[in-house]
């Protein structure tokens, strides 16, 4: 499982949500709405025998909507967060069939208010649960 | 002498390498023991008796043609070949090798992590250790 191939791959089948531009790494400027695939804490490998699994296990991909006090800003991320239908994460990342990794689950979405540009844009953080190939 | 990690242990079962989906085994080696205390000891006095054994693994579950369930359900109530390598392969390293009788597959599914499988067998036989 190599680091870079599953986070550009997350960013394109995320890229597939409409109206999201998504970045496969943290980049040096976000214009919102807009999504970054951030670092994991860190790659666990060995989870098996001989190089057979590796695993990380909080991926963090953190989506960014309007101001943080318009009502539409809220309908979006709302999108985003529920648990099932279009234009939601969770289904739209665990709906791919992957081939960065074997299996990659969406556990949990957290919100916090992000500053770019002097204005608090509401964002919207998914954790991801990937597991793949050790070697 | 080194101490071992063991990420590097392999172990097969039937000729199948499952190495890559076991993440815990043991081999555990026992005899019967004997009681021949006579009159006027002080002490209970053993004697050793038949060897026997069992053998555990268990891993992450893989949907695989050479995963664990495809394995290893087809052999429950057989007896086949076991080779465990607690230093991996290589040439020099320890191997045990053995007949074990396949007795139980189980598989868990907690709803928060990995699908998970464990095996247990039945020592047969004797077990021939060497050097790869």
């Amino acid at each position: 499982m190599i680091l870079s191939a599953v986070m550009d791959e997350i960013a394109g089948v995320l890229a597939g949500i409409t109206g999201l531009r998504v970045h496969d790494h943290p980049p040096a400027t976000v214009n919102p709405p807009a999504g970054i695939v951030s670092y994991p804490d860190r790659v666990e490998y060995d989870q098996t025998y001989g190089r057979g699994m590796d695993r990380i296990r909080d991926l963090g991909v953190v989506l960014l909507t309007g101001k943080a006090t318009d009502r539409s800003a809220r309908d979006t991320v709302a999108g985003w967060a529920k648990g099932s239908g279009s234009g939601s994460v969770k289904a739209t990342l665990e709906g791919h069939t992957w081939t960065s990794c074997h299996v990659l689950v969406v556990t949990s979405c957290t919100f916090d208010v992000v500053t770019i540009a002097g204005v608090d844009y509401l964002a919207a953080i998914f954790s991801l649960d990937i597991a793949g190939q050790g070697a | 002498m080194t101490f071992v990690h063991g990420k590097n242990t392999y172990i097969s079962l039937n000729g199948v390498d499952l190495s890559a989906f076991v993440t815990t085994s043991q081999i555990e080696k026992t005899a019967d023991k004997h009681d021949v205390t006579t009159y006027g000891r002080d002490d209970h006095v053993y004697s050793g008796g038949l060897k026997d054994g069992t053998v555990t693994m268990s891993g992450i579950y893989d949907n695989g043609a050479s995963g664990p369930r495809a394995t290893i359900q087809a052999l429950i109530g057989q007896t086949c070949t076991l080779v465990r390598r607690p230093d991996g392969t290589g040439s020099g390293k320890a191997q045990d090798s053995l007949t074990v009788l396949v007795e139980k597959y189980v598989e868990t599914s907690p709803v928060a992590d990995m699908v998970t499988w464990s095996c247990d067998m039945q020592k047969s036989g004797a077990i021939t250790t060497t050097a790869q």
